[in-house]
């Protein structure tokens, strides 16, 4: 322990190659990554993609198959929750009704043994850090949901372990303090610097708080990068389709030379980029490109690096800060395309019925295999 | 307007009605219980507090309703630990036979409790406990443990199922999370049991009856033994000693934990 304590490199936590069955499901499958001190990761992926069970492993309350879990520089996978370093913030919170703010909050204290002296200073130091300052002796029941999700964060944190653990805290609340709660997670955990980890089926959620992103899907991991990269290079077809609001185009590659691609749909040829160098021509493929990318373009208003399609207005939405257009085109077999006009007030609102050009760059289209 | 008013107005006296229906009983005998004669008549002829005086006198009563009152300490005593744990059990772990344990649990509940007085005299007297007050407590608890169960297990349906986990994860090993968190949590539904528990057993009667004989008999045995014979107002007043214990435990219930608990408890 002292000597991995040494490292200053050393990640905060690493998982190797860990592993849980139930039954005949396989929950999650060799997941490894290795998180470095105060930094801010975030597991999202659909219910039921093993994310909960990874989350639920590393805080000890599920028992890997097989693999390690490393914390600050010491395996922990046999240690029982109670031995591990780690305060957790749960999906319903788990506050203790009986007791108030302060004393859920003073609970890990005690039953970790830490000095009486000083307690109650503590206790009122990291509720003020959540800001409760002076709402101490109330129940939970007491609280709003907002109060209530401090006490939590107050509570896991209160005596200073090396990992935060949040396993969809947030999920509950209305969107407004749910987006007020996810920059005042990341004020927290800034500025105590504590090395976190989050789980979530909310893809924005995991774009404005984290530092890293591990999309898992299946009981894998598929990708694990930063927000831009995560949004802008999707791994493969699942993250692209999981971040974001994605047209899938089915078709076959023509040719791929440098990352270039060219995929022929329904006997049109598009340009693409594509990050998979095995991929031959004619296997299937799926481009893919994101609806903000999409523009509606006036005839012969496209530029040399892009693609241009026909396509038939079927549905136009109005949201305020853009137009949702549902279009059907006819030219790529009749497949629904979706795209968004970022500047509804300065563009005509076409109609349904309408035929349109639309147009992306080559770049905005993403190859991946079908 | 006028149509909702007249709604209202139905409403109400339906209430007004069934209200009134539920007190009747009670408010008469309560009234009779005041009677200056020899017989219970409503409204009584006058106001007394003889019959009062007759019962404080009255070894019999009081012997009985001290017999009455261990019945219900032994009840309670033993259903706390049975109906907590089991409610617990039931509640928070899966267990393989939850089901069968549930429904043999409520067994008791099921069949007649002229049956189960019977079964439980035969097996008293196998043991030789006959002649004694404390198994009348224990038939009691056998026979009501259902209620003690459904109240704990309203109260630890209602907890956050990673309560445990918050605990374990807060730092406190296993046996620490039981008694700091999980059993000052279900509290409410234990404390409405035991108080359902202890006034079922003050209460309870057709079991008793079969269980007890002239040194042991409880109080209202003795009132059933009485109205055999004669009735007279002092039965009335005994009556009103059992509204007074229902409502002090009713008035201790909502001190300590609030009414809409235990309303909410019973619905469980």
């Amino acid at each position: 322990m002292a000597q991995a304590t040494t490292a200053a490199a050393e990640p905060m936590v690493r998982l190797e190659r860990v592993s849980k069955r139930f039954g005949a499901t396989l929950a999650v499958e060799t997941a490894s990554f290795d998180l470095e001190p105060g930094s801010f990761l975030t597991i999202l992926g659909p219910s039921g993609c093993g994310k909960t069970t990874l989350l639920r492993m590393i805080a000890g309350f599920i028992r890997p198959d097989g693999g390690s879990i490393v914390l600050n520089g010491r395996p922990v996978a046999a240690d029982p929750p109670w031995r591990r370093s780690i305060g957790m913030v749960f999906q319903k919170l788990a506050l203790f009704p009986h007791m108030t703010a302060a004393q859920n909050v003073a609970y890990p204290l005690k039953m970790r043994g830490f000095p009486r002296q000083g307690m109650a200073e503590r206790v009122e130091r990291y509720l003020s850090i959540v800001r409760l300052g002076g709402l101490g002796g109330r129940r939970p029941h007491e609280l709003s949901g907002g109060q209530q999700q401090r006490v939590a964060i107050a509570r896991a944190l209160v005596f200073e372990p090396d990992l935060l653990l949040l396993d969809e805290p947030l999920a509950a609340l209305d969107r407004k303090l749910r987006e007020d709660m996810q920059l005042e997670f990341r004020r927290i955990q800034r500025e105590l610097g504590v090395t976190t980890i989050n789980v979530t089926h909310d893809q924005r959620e995991a774009l404005v708080m984290s530092d890293r992103i591990l999309v898992m899907e299946g009981g894998r991991i598929q990708q694990a990068a930063n927000p831009v990269d995560t949004y802008a290079r999707p791994a493969n077809r699942f993250v692209a389709g999981f971040l974001g609001v994605t047209n899938f185009l089915p078709g076959r590659l023509a040719s791929l030379a440098e990352g270039r691609a060219v995929v022929e749909v329904e006997g049109t040829r598009l340009e693409g980029l594509c990050a998979d160098p095995s991929l031959a021509p004619g296997a299937a493929v799926a481009a893919a490109v994101r609806a903000e990318r999409v523009r509606i373009a006036g005839t012969g208003e496209t530029a040399p690096d892009e693609s241009d399609v026909e396509g038939e207005v079927v549905e136009v939405v109005f949201e305020g800060d853009r137009f949702v257009y549902e279009l059907r085109m006819p030219s790529l077999g009749g497949i629904p395309l979706r795209l968004f006009d970022l500047d509804p007030l300065a563009h005509p609102r076409h109609a349904p019925g309408e035929r349109v050009t639309v147009a992306w760059r080559h770049r905005d289209l993403m190859v991946f295999p079908a | 307007m006028t149509g909702s008013r007249k709604a209202a107005w139905i409403i109400g006296a339906i209430v007004a009605f069934d209200l009134l229906f539920l007190a009747l009983p009670t408010l008469v005998v309560l009234v009779a219980s005041f009677t200056p004669g020899t017989i219970i008549t409503f409204p009584p002829p006058g106001f007394s507090l003889r019959w009062y005086g007759n019962l404080l006198q009255a070894r019999d009563f009081a012997d009985a309703l001290w017999r009455s009152l261990q019945v219900g300490l032994v009840c309670t005593a033993l259903s706390l630990p049975a109906g907590t744990l089991a409610a617990l059990a039931l509640a928070r772990f899966r267990l393989r036979f939850a089901t069968g344990l549930q429904i043999y649990l409520l067994l008791p509940f099921t069949i007649p409790l002229v049956v189960s007085g019977v079964g439980l005299m035969l097996v008293f007297g196998r043991l030789g406990w006959l002649g004694a007050v404390w198994p009348v407590g224990v038939a009691a608890c056998v026979i009501n443990l259902p209620f003690m169960i459904w109240a704990v297990a309203a109260s630890v349906n209602h907890l956050d199922p990673d309560l445990e986990n918050a605990a374990a994860n807060c730092g406190a090993p296993p046996v620490h999370s039981f008694f700091t968190v999980t059993l000052p949590a279900v509290a409410p539904g234990i404390l409405t049991g035991a108080l359902i528990m202890f006034i079922l057993a003050i209460n309870e009667f057709l079991v008793s009856l079969m269980l007890t004989d002239a040194r042991t008999v409880t109080l209202p045995v003795l009132v059933y033994n009485a109205i055999r014979s004669i009735i007279t107002p002092d039965l009335a007043a005994v009556s009103v000693v059992y509204v007074i214990l229902a409502v002090a435990a009713i008035w201790l219930l909502d001190r300590l934990v609030g009414l809409d608990i235990f309303l909410k408890s019973k619905q469980g």
